[in-house]
């Protein structure tokens, strides 16, 4: 027996040693030093030899014994044997040996303040939960189920993996209230099962705990199929009083889901029609108890339009204090056949109202005819004849977007010195990246859902109608952009806004990932498409990356307030948020580009204070539809809400302009939908300034007579 | 000095007699531009213009700005040329 300094006590008996030494274990208990616990760990996790094992753990062994240490932790155990399998050079060995988990100091931040980085996170208990889970999960996945090319590419930012926290589940999703209609609620796992609804409140009802159960199993969006359509059988005989009371359950359900995942409201999109849409007139509308009434839904305009309408009556008065409703989001689709139908036009100024006074409403535009469901922030679908079959029994017209991984293309721009070949080459080989981020974690997600039914992802491996909930064949792989308007700046010397040639560029930048993107879903089977990412926080991470890594070059064309680190790049194919031009010619511009973002493309178009009169906003909207490729714009107004007196006021302002409180925050859209500005990150705080509000082109109310309610001057494209 | 910009593209079936209206143009002395939507100039042009059929005709006036088109239809060599002249393009 002998003593060290510190007065540990080794006993060396023949090969073991017995150190009154105590480990703090991960499963909450002391145990006693043994040795053997190193070498079974190595041999089970990382295959190395017995002899190699039991070498390194006499090693550690050592190591603490000679240390003043009398307790250790299993995870600095852990540390050293790593330590030890470096020394030998073992670096797929250690990998694997790898434990996941979080500094002291970082738990302890993350527990005191909120998470910046989706502002869709509430700060509480509940939201801390879902962070400390996102960042193992975000490890896993960056060790675990990406290969070290396609990790190391976002680590470096080429590309940007989105909601690797969630890389369990798939990205998001469009859902058709028709499953829930005729199979019930029946979710695995679930003690109750629940019949097709027979009263209009309690299909709301199924719908949300659906939702609630579907957030669970995407990382984003949820968006719903024409909502407002599907409800119809089971709104017959209602009174009004009934529909808008049903409308408020709605849109109240939906906004104030914060028991979900992670205290966070569910991402959840509407979709609405004024007309029936031609894919389902002739469809056999499914009424309540998930029978048939023998009518097709062309019978029901009526009760359709009937809940739209007070959709949006409740939308126009906001929360208890006035404040838009954040969540749900209507989408409604402007269609050739909105134009024909009855009663189009007051209720295009209705939702016109909303978008002016509230900011609401979503255009979307489906022009000529092609049918399409929106689904993610951005996210719609094409439907193709087979969808279009599927609409004769709409609840299989359930999609998906797997993934969705986002080029940085500035750095495509520094990379590539001013050469068009090589800045070509370059954007290929980070599509060919992306690509493969889409392959493994497809090959990921197959492996869990051949658990089936019994498996992490039961929910969608479910089988009610003979298929699997999640049609994987029909799942999207989303391939996004970053900054196209810098990378134009970095390689032709001028912004997109800025001359012709350079649009010009923009355009064969996008061209040539898009046909990029056929080529490639050609030679592996699957659909790529493009997106116009949200990158609420992507073009905040791009732009930092880049003044850390091309500082010379970045630092000329990165956006924002590099001195206050209010870094951005211009989101997706957007043109500069500053540059000042009328808001029609923007969405002219704007929309060129997108008939290539297949996946979902849109305009914002910033109001300020200004709250142009319904009139005008309708003849926008018009001129959108008729006039432009543009596939979906909304208005955002801005308003301050008091923290004092809950009371909300138009535009940003620093004080309270009823009770002169300066304890306020602002509201307005941040990417796709409305938040706090207090919860934004620095990179949108920063777009947040550069933003033009259209001043010149927006009667702000009372300040000049002159242009009452008109958005002036209205060039028609 | 305007332009006749042809978009074509592969397995289009009207997509070849507006190569041969294009081809007979030129041979009067006017400038016909060909895009094909599956090369990346092609379908860069295609978008500027709007185009979301093929066969489309434009004709700009050498500013890029739009002075006609014919979208998914094939005009005759003699409507483009009345077109032309009308806009003071066309100069044989
Ligand atoms: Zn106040």
């Amino acid at each position: 027996m002998e003593k060290t300094e510190e007065g540990k006590v080794l006993r060396r008996d023949n090969e073991t040693t017995d150190m009154a030494l105590f480990v703090r274990t991960s499963d909450e208990q002391f145990s006693g030093w043994d040795r053997q616990r190193i070498v079974d760990a190595l041999i089970k996790e990382t295959e190395v030899d017995v002899v190699t094992a039991q070498e390194i753990s006499r090693e550690v062994e050592e190591l603490i014994a000679s240390s003043t240490i009398s307790m250790v932790t299993s995870p600095l155990i852990r540390e050293l044997v790593d330590a030890k399998l470096i020394e030998r050079g073992l670096e797929q060995e250690r990998k694997r040996h790898t434990r996941l988990g979080m500094p002291l100091y970082d738990v302890d931040q993350l527990i005191l303040h909120p998470n910046k980085e989706n502002a869709n996170v509430p700060h509480g208990p509940e939201a801390t939960n879902l962070t400390l889970a996102e960042r193992i999960k975000k490890e896993y996945a960056l060790l675990s189920v990406f290969s070290e090319e396609v990790a190391d590419a976002h680590m470096r930012g080429d590309i940007h993996l989105h909601d690797l926290g969630f890389i369990d589940r798939p990205y998001c999703s469009g859902q058709s209230l028709e499953y829930i209609k005729r199979f019930g609620l029946s979710l695995p796992n679930s003690i109750a099962m629940a019949k097709p609804a027979k009263h209009a409140e309690v299909l709301l009802a199924h719908m949300v705990k659906f939702a609630a159960a579907l957030q669970s199993h995407f990382a984003g969006a949820i968006g719903w199929d024409a909502v407002n359509l599907f409800f119809a059988p089971h709104l017959v005989g209602m009174r009004d009083e009934e529909i808008k009371q049903l409308a408020q359950m709605m849109i109240f359900e939906f906004s104030q889901q914060a028991v979900a995942r992670g205290g966070q409201a569910i991402f959840t999109d509407l979709n609405l029609y004024w007309e029936i849409p031609r894919h389902f007139e002739d469809v056999p509308a499914i009424g309540p108890m998930g029978e048939y009434t023998g009518k097709t839904y062309s019978q029901y305009e009526h009760e359709a339009q009937r809940f739209a309408w007070f959709l949006f009556e409740v939308f126009k008065e906001g929360d208890g204090s006035g404040r838009p409703f954040f969540f749900p989001k209507p989408l409604v689709h402007i269609t050739e056949k909105f134009f024909r139908t009855r009663g189009h036009l007051e209720f295009l100024h209705h939702i016109c109202d909303v978008a002016s006074e509230k900011g609401n409403t979503y255009f979307v535009f489906d022009r000529g005819e092609t049918a399409k469901v929106s689904e993610c922030c951005r996210l719609s679908f094409k439907l193709d004849a087979s969808d279009l079959e599927d609409a004769k029994q709409p609840w299989k017209m359930r999609y998906c977007a797997l993934q969705n991984v986002t080029l940085n293309l500035p750095r495509i721009g520094y990379l590539s010195g001013g050469d068009d070949r090589s800045l070509f080459e370059r954007v290929e080989e980070f599509m060919d990246m992306a690509v493969r981020a889409h392959l493994e974690k497809k090959t990921f997600i197959e492996k869990l859902l051949s658990y089936g039914e019994n498996g992490p992802l039961a929910l969608l491996a479910m089988e009610r109608d003979g298929s699997s909930y999640l049609r994987m064949h029909r799942a999207s792989y989303l391939i996004g952009m970053v900054g196209l308007n810098e990378l134009v700046q970095i390689h032709t010397g001028k912004q997109m806004r800025e001359s012709k040639g350079a649009f010009k560029f923009g355009l064969k930048v996008i061209a040539h990932m898009k046909l990029l993107a056929d080529q490639l879903s050609e030679r592996h089977g699957m659909h790529f498409v493009l997106e116009q990412t949200p990158a609420e926080s992507t073009a905040y991470r791009f732009a930092k990356l880049d003044l850390q890594y091309h500082w010379q070059k970045a630092h000329h064309v990165v956006k924002g307030d590099i001195s206050q680190g209010e870094v951005y790049y211009t989101n997706s194919t957007y043109l500069n948020n500053g540059a000042v031009m009328n808001p029609i010619e923007r969405v002219r511009q704007e929309g060129l580009f997108h008939p290539l973002v297949e996946a979902g493309a849109l305009t914002h178009i910033w109001l300020g204070e200004a709250k142009p009169s319904k009139e005008s906003l309708a003849n926008f909207v018009m001129k959108t539809f008729n006039h432009t490729q543009n596939d979906q714009i909304a208005f955002s107004p801005e308003f301050t809400t008091c923290n004092r007196c809950h009371r909300t006021s138009r535009g940003l302002a620093e004080i309270c302009s009823y009770c002169g409180s300066r304890d306020v925050d602002g509201i307005t859209r941040i990417t796709g939908y409305f938040t706090r500005i207090s919860s934004w990150n620095k990179g949108k705080i920063g777009e947040l300034h550069d933003r033009y509000r259209n001043q010149g082109f927006l009667r702000v109310e009372g300040r000049d007579e002159r242009y009452e309610g008109e958005m002036v001057p209205l060039i028609s494209a | 000095m305007g332009a006749v910009k042809i978009f074509t593209k592969e397995q289009c079936p009207k997509c070849p007699a507006a190569k041969d209206v294009g081809d007979r143009l030129k041979m009067t002395g006017v400038k016909v531009i060909d895009y094909d939507l599956g090369t990346i100039e092609g379908l860069a042009e295609a978008a500027f213009y709007g185009v979301m059929a093929t066969p489309t005709i434009i004709v700009e006036d050498g500013e890029d700005n739009e002075l006609a088109a014919w979208r998914g239809i094939v005009p005759t060599p003699q409507e483009i040329e009345e077109m032309l002249r009308a806009n003071g393009l066309f100069t044989s």
